[in-house]
């Protein structure tokens, strides 16, 4: 490994700077291509707009780059396999060996390994497990994802590499709520107390002790991170770079210019419409998978136009799906039909998205008594234009593009929806207290099938029900499949669900988009819909010895893409 | 002088309370918090209330005013809910990169600017004359941040000339300081001449306009009879052109700030532009009032800097500042 670079002071260097600037701005134009890294280094130089937040997840707010940085640095008991599309997500072991149920299954017991130390050389033990618990239900932490803990009682050190947690109810997630977390070092942060983890989230920074395989190398904020080998990292022979470089890099256009200059080597989100570019490039390739996401077009039930399920199905009648996917997303995406996504195992393959059928959808119009009286195109009922607002937020071009279009579509059956940008933060407020026609958004998920946020009635006022939509027979099913000790048991009511949300269509499901993500060849990597930067540590580069290796690892990624179902 | 510097001082400190008041409340009447943009689905809405609490942001505004009042008169500006580190600190951090690119435009707009507008007003009528009226006006009428992303593609992407974006290529500060200040100037030309170039191209309009003005008055007639030279009557004449440079210099000054937020977006700079840019969208209170106070303290120093210079350069003005 190469020796660590000691970065300067931040301060230091715009004043160094500053006074070697004029001679060096003259010189600029001849001071040749970017720096080369020296040849014994295996490096990824990776461009994102994504910063990191802070080291201490319980604190920070939670954004998936920050997940998978602090996910390199500290290890989980177990990892997630990328097998949802399957089956309900299994589990590797990490830090832990092995982990066994009780009976009652109020009981999950796990064993740590022994071999797997902090970086300042103490034991990772089953304390550091029990102060982790303990900080992630604290109150002062009000760390975000404790609900995920709320049915742990205790954790209990059983001795030094085995920790048993104690629930309260058995039910189908326990394994992933025990899960969630990273483990934290209790004998460096234990000695802050939790009441000024909040005040002073520098000090974590500051005093950073990690386990994972690799180590924060340097921070500078909105300018570049960097990830090195952790040399004392318990899996053999891993990570296989020595060094991860994330170069901040806002803007997209930017982005693909750095692509395409060979200023970065791995960009984990490419837009469609850039995908051609890349494409044709011969040192590049495009690595496409379904991301955990789906987009739609939420009606206000408790609006008029949208208060009964025909009028709902005869608006998604309407509306040409598969004409937004291809001219927005430029085939990179599928037209959606569900909020369990087309590539979770639970999603009901029999389903299909109901069709594009104008005919169909002024049948229907009618049937609601909307007609167009006046003859001025906009269908009228009781005197009252079927006329609503579609909203959307700034600074997404695929979802203005997509108002414009489905605008005209609309039109083209009687009516009318005048699309509206909306700043995020006051969209967000409108949604939240459904005042609102009609707007366009998306959930970003996980693989977990609690549908509750979106379709339970209880998630009109405490979730992002923003329609106001409420059947019984939905809440009941989403209470069912959430109590089954076995997701598979839960696989019917999962489609029944499905099945109900076809019919009543309380959203309009657009699109699943897909993830692009663009590499350069020669590098060997694993992303797919668990992460850009799923086992990072995996990640190699060919060397000049082993170039069959960089081709078989663009098989294998375009394979494991190409193995995801594709949806409807 | 110093009447006049102590009286701009007292009501430069209260033009910055009324600004940051300002800023304050429009900031907290504007839709959102920090925590706002937690929405991922699995996290209960009862979170950001929690999170709220925590950080005394569920307090009446008045008392939030006079928490933050209080500090800020104790020179504590908080910390930053996006950087998770004290606001002094984050400012400390991105501060001298926006003031190398500041510098470099403003080197830029006033050098280049300067001399642009002093070979049109010699030249005038002449092809020079008319070619650099020409591109001033094209230049001066481009928005900055379409600017900014042509000179992206044709000098970076199409000739391959600059990086697309960055402070430094990585590992650069390994191979020694000269090397590395060449690294980052290569990056900081394009992010410079963005910022730089259209303003530069109103200092060029400027000094032409304003030294063919003095150019053509009686003094410059009678020196010529004396039989000055040239040159002497050009120094005579731009030294007589200068006071609404120096005004334009002045109140540039706060520009590079507020103009390095969409050119240091484009670039990828790691400065305060960029940061102002995150610290909105984020909703970050505490940054985002230190940012304000800086933006004011620049165009009150811009201000100030302008008339002190003006009354060096002209004894009339400095005259009527000592009057009170």
């Amino acid at each position: 490994m190469s020796s660590p670079h000691g970065s300067p002071a931040p301060f230091a260097r715009g004043a160094l700077l500053s006074s070697a600037l004029p001679g060096a701005l003259l010189l600029a134009a001849c001071s040749g291509p970017p720096v080369e890294p020296a040849p014994s280094v295996t490096e990824i130089v990776i461009g994102t707009p994504a910063e990191l937040e802070g080291v201490n997840e319980l604190i920070a707010q939670g954004s998936d780059f920050n997940a998978a940085i602090v996910g390199n640095l500290f290890l989980s008991l177990l990892e997630e396999r990328p097998d949802f599309e399957v089956g309900p997500p299994t589990f590797e072991p990490r830090l832990a060996s092995s982990f066994e149920f009780s009976e009652d299954r109020l009981t999950l017991t796990f064993d740590l390994r022994d071999d797997v130390t902090w970086t300042d050389g103490a034991p990772v033990t089953a304390e550091d497990a029990r102060f982790t618990w303990q900080a992630q239900i604290s109150p002062d932490v009000a760390w975000s994802y404790s609900w995920s803990k709320e049915s742990i009682t205790d954790v209990e050190v059983l001795g030094p590499y085995r920790v048993r947690f104690h629930f309260n109810r058995a039910y189908a997630s326990q394994l992933t709520d025990a899960n969630e977390g990273v483990v934290l070092p209790a004998h460096v942060w234990g000695e802050l107390p939790f009441e000024s983890w909040r005040l002073q989230p520098e000090w974590f920074s500051e005093h950073l002790v990690t386990n994972g395989p690799f180590v924060l190398e340097s921070w500078e904020r909105q300018d570049r991170l960097l990830l090195a080998r952790n040399p004392g990292y318990f899996e053999p022979g891993l990570p296989g770079l020595d060094r991860v470089v994330f170069r901040s890099v806002r803007d997209p256009a930017s982005l693909l210019n750095m692509l395409l200059s060979g200023e970065i080597d791995f960009a984990p989100s490419v837009r469609p419409a850039d995908a051609t570019r890349i494409e044709r490039e011969e040192d590049l390739a495009l690595i496409e998978y379904p991301a955990r996401q789906y987009t739609f077009i939420s009606w206000n039930t408790r609006r008029p136009y949208f208060n009964t399920a025909r009028m709902r199905r005869a608006l998604a009648h309407a509306v040409d799906r598969q004409a937004l996917v291809e001219t927005l997303w430029f085939g990179h995406a599928r037209v959606a039909s569900s909020p369990i996504i087309s590539s979770v195992w639970a999603h009901d393959r029999n389903l299909r998205p109901l069709p594009h059928d104008p005919q169909r959808a002024e049948q229907l119009l009618g049937q609601e008594g909307w007609v167009d009286g006046d003859g001025d195109g906009i269908r009228e009922r009781e005197g009252v234009p079927l006329s609503f607002v579609l909203t959307t937020n700034p600074g997404n071009a695929v979802r203005w593009e997509a108002l414009q279009m489905i605008r005209e579509q609309l039109l083209r059956v009687g009516v009318e929806a005048r699309p509206e940008l909306v700043e995020y933060h006051k969209l967000n407020a409108m949604n939240l207290a459904h005042d609102y026609d009609a707007t366009l958004t998306a959930f970003l998920i996980d693989t977990s099938l609690d549908l509750t946020y979106a379709l339970h009635t209880r998630a009109i006022d405490n979730g992002y029900n923003y329609g106001g939509y409420s059947n019984p027979e939905v809440d009941r099913l989403i209470d069912e499949a959430n109590a089954a000790l076995d997701p598979l048991e839960a696989r019917p009511l999962y489609h029944r669900l499905q099945q109900i949300v076809q019919r009543d269509q309380p959203l309009l499901f657009l699109w699943e988009p897909s993830r692009l993500v663009a590499v350069r060849d020669g590098y060997r990597v694993h992303p797919n819909s668990l992460g850009e930067y799923y086992a990072l540590r995996e990640w190699t580069v060919a060397t000049a010895a082993a170039p069959e290796s960089a081709t078989a690892a663009g098989e294998r990624t375009e394979s494991e893409a190409g193995d995801s179902p594709s949806g409807p | 002088m110093i009447h006049f510097l102590l009286r701009r001082a007292a009501a430069s400190v209260l033009l910055v309370w009324v600004v940051l008041t300002t800023v304050f409340l429009a900031l907290h009447a504007a839709p959102g918090d920090p925590f706002s943009r937690l929405t991922d689905p699995r996290i209960p809405r009862t979170q950001q209330q929690r999170l709220r609490a925590v950080y005394g942001l569920d307090q009446p505004l008045p008392v939030q005013y006079g928490a933050w009042l209080r500090a800020w008169l104790a020179g504590d500006w908080g910390q930053s809910f996006l950087y998770q580190r004290p606001v002094a600190q984050v400012i400390a951090s991105k501060a001298p990169t926006t003031f190398l690119l500041g510098l470099s435009a403003f080197l830029v707009q006033f050098v280049l600017g300067t001399a642009l507008g002093v070979a049109a007003a010699t030249g005038r009528g002449r092809a020079r004359d008319r070619w650099l009226r020409g591109t001033t006006i094209a230049l001066y009428s481009l928005p900055t941040f379409w600017f900014a992303l042509m000179l992206a593609l044709v000098m970076s992407r199409g000739l391959g000339w600059f990086p697309a974006a960055g402070f430094s290529s990585p590992f650069a500060e390994e191979r020694g300081v000269l090397r590395y200040a060449l690294d980052v100037a290569h990056h900081l030309a394009l992010p410079a001449l963005a910022l730089g170039l259209p303003p530069c191209a109103f200092v060029a309009r400027l000094v032409r306009n304003r030294l063919l003005e003095e150019l053509s008055k009686v003094y410059v007639t009678a020196a010529r009879a004396r039989g000055l030279s040239e040159a002497r009557i050009l120094l005579h004449a731009a030294h007589n052109a200068s006071p609404p440079w120096v005004q334009v210099a002045g109140l540039s000054l706060p520009l590079l700030l507020s103009g390095a937020v969409v050119v240091e977006t484009v670039f990828g700079w790691p400065g305060l532009g960029s940061t102002t840019f995150a610290a909105i969208g984020a909703r970050d209170y505490p940054l985002v009032m230190a940012l304000a106070a800086i933006s004011a303290m620049l165009v009150i120093l811009g201000n100030l800097l302008a008339d002190v210079l003006l009354a060096l350069l002209d004894p009339r003005v400095a005259l009527a500042m000592e009057t009170p």
